[in-house]
């Protein structure tokens, strides 16, 4: 009964904007098809929903999504890793590193779709791109961070230097690299969508732009809608997964 | 003397930097990858001169940091308030965290076309658009800081009389001021990415600016505007840690 009590409290804001969102559609204050009400909003998800083309799309950005996160938790975290223990790679990789890091990687998908076309590749290589960075530099302050004392005594048990990445420095040092890739997932979705608004032939932002365009805005809203949920939802079941991870430490939140 | 060896050897530290631009360099002078791809570095920076000295530059630029700034003033005032409320009584705790916890990880930029329906394609909708995706790190960096504030410190203060109001910043201010300073270290090159993005979808400023010269396969342009928004996020990133560590002289001190 607490359990549903507390999720009950939970839900209690988001009726709340619900009802001024409705309310305020109601009086007419503002033109209803600039404004859709919630009720016509969800009328529109539902319809949504039920048709095959905001799976197919949505399935595509999703599967962009994911291989451009892969593909930099695959590059990202040796490099963070190499980063910390070699002061060479460090020195290379560094400044790199830091002159990138503010730059808003969206703004290179003209470029990328000048050299790779527009499409897939280009999505994903800019998704790579923007995921790389946060785990390069989680993953790099998670192995700086592990305590001495660890590797001191691994070694002093006789621990081979080879085994000591896989055994101590990655361990202790995956809790702060999962951070990395939480970040890099919600930038990744930016990203993602980004990209698909800008230029694409596919997927939920160019399909959100259509509607958009074509004036059928309770579904660019509903469009919208299911977004923020999956982003929500993806957000949510990578911290329980991290927390599964972790089990023999502490929970991340 | 020891100000010339620092500064020479900072010089030194970036020549990871120097080694792709020459590489860059060289590549293009070869022949290697065809100039509409990538131009020689020289010409870019030849181009970026040009674009300086006809004051092509400004413009696009000065509109670009307006929109920055302004969307980041308002996320920071409205961040302020909701996540010092929130902290502090618990019906607007109770209110907030369940949008924050929703609001923070959603992939605002989704918003686009809606704000350009309802803010329209100048200023507005990407002002609006730099506040919603700013807000939330405001608000999270802002509750954190306030929660952090010692109770016996908020009895000791009210014990002597401090009012209200006055205890928001005479106290609780001051002691959230090192959150907060890392909450826009977070927001602001999230601001620069909604900045640019939004423009490059809807037009205008330094991103629209970008678009259209890709359009016109004006290649070297499109290089010089992103080096332009390179140097603008580090720049004001490096801004901003001096700024930190005057600010929070007595913190870390």
């Amino acid at each position: 009964l607490r359990y549903v009590l507390s999720t009950l409290s939970w839900i209690g804001p988001f009726a709340i904007v619900a009802a001024l969102w409705q309310g305020i559609a109601m009086l007419g204050v503002v033109d209803p098809t600039f404004f859709p009400g919630p009720a016509t909003v969800l009328a529109a998800t539902a319809d949504l929903l039920g048709s095959r083309e905001i799976f197919v799309n949505l399935g595509a950005s999703l599967l962009n999504c994911f291989f451009g996160l892969v593909l930099g938790f695959a590059i990202g975290v040796p490099l963070g890793v190499a980063m910390a223990l070699s002061p060479m790679a460090d020195s290379f990789f560094g400044p790199i590193v830091k002159a990138t890091y503010s730059l808003p990687k969206a703004a290179l998908i003209p470029l990328f779709i000048l050299w790779f076309g527009v499409g897939g590749l280009t999505n994903i290589l800019a998704i790579m791109l923007t995921a790389l960075l946060p785990i390069v530099i989680y993953t790099y302050h998670g192995v700086l961070g592990v305590p001495q004392i660890f590797i001191w005594s691994a070694k002093s048990l006789g621990t081979p230097r080879v085994k000591l990445l896989g055994r101590i420095i990655i361990p202790a040092a995956s809790h702060s690299i999962l951070t990395g890739i939480r970040i890099a997932l919600g930038f990744s979705f930016i990203i993602t969508i980004a990209a698909e608004m800008i230029v694409s032939n596919f997927g939920i932002g160019k399909l959100m732009f259509l509607y958009g365009e074509s004036g059928a805005y309770q579904y660019m809203f509903a469009a919208v809608l299911i977004l923020v949920v999956i982003a929500y939802l993806a957000d949510v079941g990578f911290v329980a997964l991290s927390n599964y991870i972790l089990r023999w430490q502490g929970p991340i939140d | 003397m020891s100000m010339l060896k620092t500064a020479g050897r900072q010089l030194l530290a970036l020549y990871p930097l120097l080694l792709i631009a020459v590489a860059w360099e060289i590549a293009a002078r070869m022949g290697l990858v065809r100039a509409l791809f990538l131009p020689a570095f020289s010409i870019v920076i030849q181009q970026l001169g040009t674009l300086t000295l006809n004051g092509e530059l400004f413009p696009p630029l000065m509109v670009s940091l307006y929109r920055t700034a302004a969307g980041l003033i308002i996320a920071f005032a409205v961040g302020l308030l909701i996540g010092f409320f929130s902290a502090r009584n618990r019906f607007v705790r109770w209110l907030f965290n369940p949008l924050v916890a929703v609001g923070l990880p959603a992939p605002k930029i989704a918003l686009i076309p809606i704000f350009t329906l309802w803010f329209g394609i100048d200023h507005m909708s990407k002002i609006m658009l730099v506040f919603i995706t700013t807000v939330f790190p405001f608000i999270v960096s802002a509750a954190a800081g306030a929660r952090t504030v010692p109770t016996s410190q908020i009895w000791a203060a009210r014990a002597m009389g401090t009012s209200e109001l006055a205890l928001l910043h005479r106290i609780v201010l001051p002691a959230s001021l090192p959150s907060l300073m890392s909450g826009i270290r977070v927001a602001v090159p999230i601001a620069l990415l909604t900045t640019f993005t939004t423009e490059m979808v809807a037009g205008g400023g330094l991103g629209g600016a970008l678009v259209l010269a890709q359009r016109y396969f004006e290649t070297p342009t499109v290089y010089a505007y992103l080096l332009v928004m390179l140097v603008c996020g580090y720049v004001i990133d490096i801004g901003l840690l001096r700024l930190r560590r005057r600010v929070l002289r007595w913190h870390e001190g």
